[in-house]
């Protein structure tokens, strides 16, 4: 049983790294991650929002309703906790 | 044997990652006790979200925060600042990660109160296969 678990993880693991192949090399400018929009964020943030810290101004102005959601999955989370470990009185 | 090599001085970040993976995944498939199997799913989140955060990397880049006067004359040069947009997207990946986790041990913890143990063959034996 472990050693299938062992053969089903190595297996995946060279999977992934014969895709690595076809990825950008460590630290490249030019790599398509940077290249598309992310450049147009990098020049236009400021102007649009004022906010000179890049990542908050994506997180903040950007993506405002995507941040006051994840504040609702924290709320379910919570929700859920508190279900899972209340003791019900007989 | 040199081309490995040199692919691999390349994108030691990618191999890197995909062992951290491995180490997580094969914690998640192969351990029998429930919190051995939390670890691994953690481990598992940690190398992906490593491995985007990586993908915004710049050889000789800054920080995302630019000086706002530069920004707002448009004299931003785009390769001296790393791709913020895998930090963000990553924040999000965490914080569903951490509320994943919580219920995660909530259930666990539910399962000790129950059963008394967290190994799995023992609750499934005390379950009745």
């Amino acid at each position: 049983m472990k050693l299938l678990a062992l053969a089903a993880t190595l297996l995946t693991g060279a999977l992934l790294l014969y895709g690595t192949a076809d990825f950008p090399a460590w630290g490249d400018p030019q790599s398509p991650a940077s290249t598309h929009v992310s450049a147009g964020y990098i020049e236009t943030a400021v102007q649009e929002t004022h906010t000179p810290n890049l990542v908050a101004a994506v997180l903040g102005d950007y993506r405002a309703y995507d941040t006051m959601f994840e504040l609702v999955v924290i709320y379910c989370a919570g929700i859920g906790v508190v279900g899972v470990l209340r003791r019900v009185r007989e | 044997m040199e081309g490995l090599l040199e692919e691999i001085v390349a994108k030691y970040n990618y191999w890197i990652y995909v062992v951290l993976m491995m180490i997580g995944f094969y914690a998640m498939i192969a351990k029998r006790n429930l919190v051995k199997k939390l670890i691994g799913m953690n481990i598992f989140q940690t190398a992906i979200i490593l491995f985007f955060v990586s993908t915004g990397v710049k050889r000789d880049a800054g920080l995302p925060i630019v000086d706002k006067d530069l920004a707002l004359a448009g004299a931003i040069d785009v390769a001296t600042v790393v791709n913020p947009l895998p930090h963000v997207l990553m924040l999000t990946a965490i914080v569903v990660g951490v509320s994943v986790t919580g219920i995660a041990l909530a259930v666990i913890m539910r399962v000790y109160r129950e059963y008394g143990t967290l190994e799995e063959d023992e609750i499934l034996e005390k379950i009745g296969r």
